[in-house]
């Protein structure tokens, strides 16, 4: 017999982990032209409970992008060097904008999966009627 | 009557299985972006119960005894679905776990509604509405 309450905590950890995110995404684009801004990034992994995998999903921990950042020109800017030039950030506006679709996308999924787990729990509950 | 019962028994079967499966489905569907994930499903349920397990059926020795079902819901194998693996190292795909769910509900509304017919045949044969 299976729990039939999983599918409910699976789907709900879905949405959690895809919310986190969509919160850096968000993080990310709002910060899109702070200069010495590194990209916040999460990876996801299975949730482990007791040294046992639950078949969650959990978001890992947050890491930064480690990739260069461009040198912008603009020697009026309050933070350029005697050059001239100041970091920008590594955000990729594209990229940010294709994550949090895709993020959104794989929501909704878990959201659809939520209400189905539902709507077999209210079916069953229903034979008790009459 | 127990041919009822037997039908009862198999719609019960049919429903715990496609609850397996719902599970398999919803921790595909939540681990959807995680990296190295492979996709897993059930056998089918045809596939599930055992026929004969080669042992014979019991031995009835009074005509009055209740013969023994030819069929036992076996554990439910889960099996690695084939499909293309994304370069993160993760086999899901959102359409087809989608699809897998419509069936799952559809498999789930059948087993429950036999079942049901299951309850009022034997509500009607003991003469109540």
């Amino acid at each position: 017999m299976t729990d039939p309450i999983s599918p409910l905590r699976m789907a709900a950890s879905g949405m959690r982990a895809q919310t986190e995110r969509l919160r850096h995404t968000a993080e990310n684009i709002a910060n899109a032209d702070t200069p010495g801004y590194r990209r916040k990034m999460v990876t996801f992994e299975e949730a482990v409970r007791f040294g046992r995998p639950t078949g969650e999903v959990a978001a890992g921990r947050m890491r930064l992008d480690q990739t260069v950042l461009p040198r912008i020109h603009d020697p009026a800017h309050p933070m350029a060097d005697p050059d001239g030039y100041y970091d920008g950030s590594n955000v990729d506006l594209v990229i940010e904008l294709a994550d949090s679709r895709e993020a959104g996308r794989s929501y909704e999924a878990n959201l659809r999966m939520f209400e189905q787990t539902r709507q077999m729990g209210a079916s069953l509950l229903d034979l008790l009627r009459r | 009557m127990f041919d009822q019962i037997e039908m009862m028994r198999m719609a019960r079967a049919m429903g715990l299985h496609v609850q397996q499966r719902h599970v398999e489905v919803a921790r595909n569907i939540a681990n959807a972006d995680t990296p190295g994930y492979r996709a897993t499903d059930l056998q089918d349920f045809a596939q599930t119960y055992r026929r004969d397990d080669g042992s014979g059926p019991l031995k009835v020795s009074h005509p009055r005894h209740l013969a023994s079902p030819d069929w036992s819901p076996a554990e439910a194998r889960v099996i690695q679905v084939a499909g293309p693996v994304s370069p993160n190292g993760n086999s899901v795909s959102l359409e087809e776990e989608m699809v897998r769910a419509a069936e799952v509900k559809r498999h789930h509304d059948l087993s429950l509604a036999v079942y049901r017919s299951g309850l009022d045949l034997m509500r009607a044969s003991l003469g109540r509405r």
